[in-house]
């Protein structure tokens, strides 16, 4: 069983959200970025190409320079987050990736060379993002 | 501009909020709230539900929000049904009577385009193209260009129209909306394709009846004869002679997918026609003369020796044939247009068959 | 019969072939890439060749060949390369065809309950408000779209592609007002063509700095707010995917923009006027905040609070998000190439940013 956060529980998901086209929710479709995930001291980075999750895997900080957005939370949020899908098969009302990033004083997404345009991606490819986390309720996972 | 329920525009949510004024002033706490927009409404209680089909749009109208009134005199931008707010200036939305656009089958078609949407830079299986024989390739490239071109027209005229048409009517504006995005997804697919296969682009179209399309000032209705019952239907048969003739997988797909669009095209064509022709006086006879307009055009535009070459090419299979069976064929589906031309016009309720213009009746030999 | 014989008996005809020695460029092979087969992959030979002025009169699609007795059609307006050129114009548009999506079976209506009155009021009269927002969004490109050369097809397709994202928009909010046990509610009216406002701009740039980056950046927030106070999953998903559409949108106006500021340095300070003006507006209402309370604000404070219980709860989170909306349109604007304004003194919205706090 994988824990939350590791690569290993990232690339299950990934393989669920690939194997299944139901994951991918009307709305989403082609989807072309490479964004970071912050979650505590640990950096991952996702790519998504087409319809696919193309790559996701653990990055040195010094590459996430490359990701067009991070997503960065506290772990604890990100242990929420990931612990509600889990409760109740996808994220709840509360817990969709704007639904944190706007109960928040600042965004959840930035662009790691203050690009805007390139941060406005996390809005433009939202569903896919929200349909990635959602497929981790197909995961068995273990936290810290 | 101050808000208030007797004033004009109110701010938009997005503009206003206790941030600091303009000479930087701060501003502390939260302003007292009026609520006096509560209980501002013309109907109360509506509750539509989804069927097995989805929530479509035409779902919607029930009690006061389906009242769709003959003339909207609103030149707002007031969604109907919603409540009118007194003060606000009027917008140039010239078309306000409802013989001017509307079609009852607009909602369904809407909801129907956006399911049935296409993507060509990924379904089309473009790994099926195969080299061609030179003289066909030209000829597909060719009658390509002029679909694109046919397409631009009916881009341009849409758009041109489409801001002028009140929203009293808006499951006729929503409508437009899918049909030109049906026409950039047209332009794009034919595009691709005559760039993918060794071929080039093609002659541009002289374009007589293009021209009258665009320049059809008269209203909506008149740039609707012109552009679906007269090129509109002739398009149809372009269309149905492609796939029947079309080379592989990708074209066959093209092909099969722009004739479900169009139809949809024409299907509100013929509506709106119709719903014009009959309820508005006169209206027939301003078709019988517009459509002798446009039967000349569109009879000049058929004797272009170009289309029908290319055409006749690709329905022999190639040149030699092309002057024989092929231009037959070509030939054939001329007439079955001029055939279908004057079925539809009948069923409208403007007969063509005694006023034909010979340009155009010579076609019914075949 | 076989085909000889069909041949054989079928009369001939004349055939002019003389057209095949007039075509445009030939022996075009473009291929698919990972994407598949974009309008990025057949900007091949002379097929992407952008002219920076277009004599296209006729409405031939560029590359096409042209004949001498062609009609002049056109009359279009914006024939300038530098009027209306974005960069990521053939991306923008594939996107827009790959993430399209249905108001009437992508939502999941069934999940719509009941709400307390003023909770349901509150929605109602927001739907009516993007009910009528969304109209201006659909026309005002649709004008443009007309008066555009067919030769800059990429970003005309981008606008095409948001005039059908405006009318799913417009269904969508008509479709939740009337889903609910509530109705239509009083138009704003804040959508009517008041001078300076986007409806009346002459010029492409005016217009889309007026719609995609101020105008349209401001819905992209308050759809996102929605989000946030949706009350059910088919409230979440509406305001999401509206939201995935605009940040398009607002991603054609900044790109245009960046365009521009490279391409056109001589048009800074006309550009830096219509961002004066649309943050004028934004600002108009601010005279007198306690007298400009929009109904929209008062409607989104009540949907964030939960309720008039919760007002000032709700008005406080209004805030944070409306600070997280002027930030944004500051990093948008310093994105297109025209950050100055704000370390200038030129513009006030950083002092309104950090007054907001």
């Amino acid at each position: 069983m994988p824990q939350f956060p590791s690569a290993d529980w990232f690339q299950s998901v990934r393989d669920v959200y690939n194997s299944d086209p139901s994951l991918h929710s009307g709305g989403g479709g082609a989807c072309d970025t490479v964004a970071g995930f912050k979650i505590g001291a640990e950096s991952y980075l996702i790519t998504f190409e087409g319809l696919q999750c193309a790559d996701v895997r653990s990055a040195p900080d010094k590459e996430m320079n490359d990701a067009d957005f991070i997503i960065e939370m506290s772990e604890e949020l990100w242990t929420d987050m990931v612990a509600n899908v889990q409760a109740n098969g996808k994220a709840d009302l509360n817990h969709t990736l704007n639904s944190i990033d706007l109960t928040q004083e600042e965004s959840i997404a930035f662009s790691p060379v203050d690009d805007q345009y390139r941060q406005d991606l996390f809005y433009r490819f939202n569903q896919n993002f929200q349909d990635f986390f959602d497929a981790s309720a197909r995961v068995e996972t273990t936290f810290k | 501009m101050a808000d208030s329920k007797d004033s004009g525009a109110a701010v938009p949510a997005a503009v206003a909020g206790a941030i600091a004024a303009a000479g930087g002033e701060m501003v502390s706490g939260v302003p007292e709230p009026t609520f006096e927009w509560m209980g501002l409404t013309n109907q109360w209680g509506v509750r539509v539900r989804p069927d097995e089909h989805g929530l479509r749009l035409g779902d919607l109208n029930v009690g006061i929000y389906g009242e769709v009134p003959e003339v909207w005199d609103d030149q707002t931008r007031r969604p109907r049904g919603a409540l009118p707010r007194p003060g606000i200036p009027p917008l140039p939305y010239n078309l306000r009577a409802k013989h001017q656009m509307w079609a009852d089958c607009a909602a369904d078609l809407y909801e129907e385009a956006i399911q049935r949407r296409w993507i060509p830079a990924t379904e089309v299986p473009w790994d099926t193209l195969e080299t061609l024989p030179e003289d066909v390739e030209r000829a597909v490239c060719q009658v390509l260009t002029e679909l694109m071109q046919y397409n631009n027209v009916e881009i341009e005229i849409i758009n041109y129209w489409q801001d002028q048409m009140s929203y009293g009517y808006y499951e006729v504006k929503q409508y437009l909306a899918t049909t030109s995005f049906d026409c950039a997804r047209n332009i794009e697919a034919l595009r691709k394709r005559a760039l993918s296969n060794g071929g080039g682009l093609g002659l541009e179209s002289r374009g007589s009846v293009n021209r009258m399309i665009l320049e059809s000032r008269g209203g909506w209705t008149e740039s609707v004869a012109y552009l679906y019952l007269l090129r509109g239907t002739f398009a149809m048969q372009i269309l149905r002679g492609l796939l029947v003739h079309a080379h592989n997988d990708a074209e066959r797909f093209i092909y099969s997918h722009m004739i479900q669009d169009h139809a949809r095209h024409l299907t509100y064509g013929y509506d709106h026609l119709k719903y014009s022709i009959t309820h508005q006086d006169g209206q027939a006879g301003i078709m019988q003369t517009l459509l002798s307009i446009g039967e000349a055009m569109m009879g000049t535009e058929l004797d272009d020796p170009v289309l029908r070459s290319a055409m006749a090419i690709i329905m022999g299979g190639g040149i030699e044939a092309g002057r024989t069976k092929g231009m037959d064929a070509y030939l054939h589906l001329v007439g079955d247009f001029v055939r279908d031309y004057l079925s539809i016009c009948d069923w409208l309720g403007v007969e063509r068959e005694e006023r034909l213009n010979p340009n155009i009746a010579k076609y019914l030999e075949y | 019969m076989s085909e000889a014989e069909v041949i054989q008996d079928s009369p001939e005809y004349e055939l002019e072939t003389d057209w095949m020695d007039n075509m445009g460029e030939w022996g075009m092979q473009a291929k698919p890439g990972k994407r598949g087969l974009t309008l990025e992959e057949i900007r091949i030979g002379s097929y992407g060749d952008l002219p920076e002025v277009s004599d296209n009169m006729s409405g031939h699609p560029r590359g096409a060949a042209e004949r001498p007795d062609a009609y002049r059609v056109g009359g279009y307006g914006v024939r300038s390369l530098k009027e209306i050129w974005l960069d990521n114009a053939t991306f923008l548009y594939e996107e827009a065809q790959q993430r399209q999506w249905s108001s009437a079976t992508d939502i999941p209506w069934e999940t719509v309950e009941p709400l307390p009155d003023e909770v349901e009021e509150a929605e109602c009269l927001l739907c009516t408000f993007f009910n009528e927002v969304e109209f201006v969004a659909g026309d005002v490109p649709a004008r443009w779209i007309a008066k555009t050369t067919p030769d800059y097809m990429e970003p005309r397709h981008v606008l095409l592609a948001q005039v059908m994202d405006e009318a799913r928009h417009m269904d969508v909010f008509r479709k939740r007002a009337l889903a609910n046990g509530g109705g239509l509610m009083r138009m704003s009216g804040a959508t009517s063509g008041f001078v300076g406002s986007i409806d009346l701009a002459r010029d492409f740039t005016e217009m889309s700095t007026r719609l995609h980056v101020s105008g349209e950046g401001a819905v992209l927030s308050m759809f996102r707010m929605g989000e946030l106070f949706g009350q059910n999953e088919a409230e979440k998903r509406m305001y999401r995917l509206c939201a995935q559409d605009e940040a398009r949108h607002v991603a054609f106006g900044v790109m245009h923009l960046r365009y521009l500021n490279k391409a056109c340095p001589e048009r800074r300070e006309e550009i830096h006027a219509y961002l004066d003006e649309a943050e004028a507006q934004i600002m108009a209402g601010l005279q007198n905040p306690a007298g400009t309370q929009a109904e929209t604000s008062e409607a989104l404070a009540i949907l964030l609070g939960g309720g008039k219980q919760g007002y000032d709860e709700g008005h406080k989170k209004l805030l944070v998000v409306r600070r997280r909306q002027l930030k944004e349109y500051m990093q948008r604007v310093k994105t297109a190439g025209f950050g100055d304004r704000f370390e200038d003194g030129r513009s006030t919205v950083p002092a309104q940013y950090e007054a907001a706090h």
